[in-house]
């Protein structure tokens, strides 16, 4: 290149930038909700120039959609402990609480040892992915409004009676219900039966005593539940919201 | 003799600018899945920010675990193969098993502010020496064999050495 022409270049450099600087106001006050334009600033580094190689293999493996892993009947993931067979049904309190279909139903409890799936300890700790997200299941209620999960009875741990979790959304996601199934109590009923696993009765929390629980005098919260240990238990519950 | 058994740590940052399938899959469905979880911390809808939420409900810390159920599917198309890192040769030759998942920031009203981290956890490697810039590497075997396959790859920017342990 000329001198001339280089140091034009240069002046066009100059000129130009303001304009860049500009431009990259705008765009950032309109974050969000600027239509026009595609994409946005992406965050790979540059790696020009360090020297690596290139990719130079068969294109593949080619992914698919799939949902997020939590939707399953089978929720257990190989945690031992007596078969439960969950039955939830949604109704839908703006409908005289006929069954509400189309709902999802997420619900989640701890195991035979009172744990929860979750990630342990510090930071640094990998989990393998396999089975992760074990005792944690999502199903869309049927045209009753049912939804049906097998799992394991849950254990339980200090200061809570036996209980599952559930969140209901409607069929867009938005949140309609969070709320927690309890256990009948007593001789004869499965929490008697189950004898908490290993771990016992010892210094279990009844329904009485327990934070969420204790203020439900009309049993509105407890599941039905029948079976034995050798079969295994069912239990049926409503859960009825404004959808 | 001694040798270095190493894991790598690659983590893969994805927003709205990644252009990849497996990338735009992982980004839109982690952030459907965080607008759904993030209503149970955030039962008002006060917060929109994954930030506010963090700070105002520390027990949201627990979105990371729960969103990471939206992903782990990809992951496991990925065949046990660690995406993007290659050796000398332009290969994939990293594998795993470990993996954690984070939310860098996310606004449930703005799928462009949503970003989060899969974080590769590669299975054991043998450092055997460092040839230049690059590190010579073979899978990690119980049994000692006369001739093993290697790979050279480079550090590069993302990856770094997640665990070292000397063995004998």
């Amino acid at each position: 290149m000329e001198r001339k022409n280089f140091i034009r270049s240069l002046m066009i450099g100059a000129i130009s930038t303001p304009v860049i600087i500009e431009a990259c106001k705008k765009s950032s006050i309109m974050d969000g909700t600027n239509t026009s334009g595609s994409g946005t600033a992406g965050t790979t580094a540059s790696t020009n120039g360090t020297c690596t190689v290139a990719p130079t293999e068969t294109e593949g493996p080619f992914p698919t959609k799939v949902p997020a892993s939590y939707v399953r009947s089978d929720i257990t993931d190989g945690r031992s402990g007596y078969k439960l067979t969950v039955k939830i049904t949604i109704g839908n309190l703006n409908n005289n609480c006929a069954g509400l279909a189309g709902a999802i139903v997420d619900i989640w409890h701890c195991d035979a040892e009172g744990n929860y799936s979750e990630y342990g300890g510090t930071g640094m700790q990998s989990t393998n992915y396999q089975s992760v997200h074990f005792l944690r299941g999502r199903q869309t209620t049927d045209a009753n409004g049912l939804v049906t999960f097998t799992t394991i009875f849950p254990g339980w741990y200090s200061g809570r009676a036996t209980h599952i979790h559930v969140h209901v959304y409607n069929a867009a996601g938005t949140s309609l219900m969070v709320t927690q199934i309890a256990f009948p109590e007593g001789a004869g009923t499965s929490v008697a039966l189950v004898n908490g696993y290993s771990k016992g009765l010892t210094g279990y929390t009844y329904n009485n005593a327990d934070n969420v629980f204790s203020d439900d005098k009309t049993g509105i919260e407890i599941a039905t539940v029948s079976g034995t240990l050798a079969a295994g238990f069912d239990l049926t519950f409503k859960v009825n919201v404004k959808a | 003799m001694l040798k270095k058994v190493i894991t790598l740590c690659y983590r893969k940052i994805i927003d709205a600018g990644n252009t990849s399938y497996w990338d735009k899959f992982v980004h839109e469905d982690s952030f459907a899945e965080f607008k759904m979880q993030a209503q149970f911390y955030n039962q008002e809808q006060q917060f929109t920010t994954f930030a506010e939420m963090l700070l105002n409900i520390p027990e949201a810390e627990k979105l990371h675990f729960l969103v990471s159920a939206a992903i782990t599917g990809y992951l496991r198309q990925l065949n046990g193969i660690i995406p993007d890192i290659l050796d000398n040769l332009g290969r994939r030759f990293l594998t795993f098993e470990n993996f954690k998942f984070e939310i860098i920031n996310s606004d449930i009203n703005d799928p462009e502010k949503h970003k989060v981290a899969v974080n590769f956890f590669s299975k054991p490697l043998i450092w055997h020496s460092t040839i230049d810039n690059l590190l010579l590497v073979s899978q990690f075997k119980e049994t000692d064999e006369e001739e093993t396959f290697t790979n050279l790859f480079q550090l590069q920017p993302f990856v770094s050495i997640h665990s070292i342990k000397n063995m004998h």
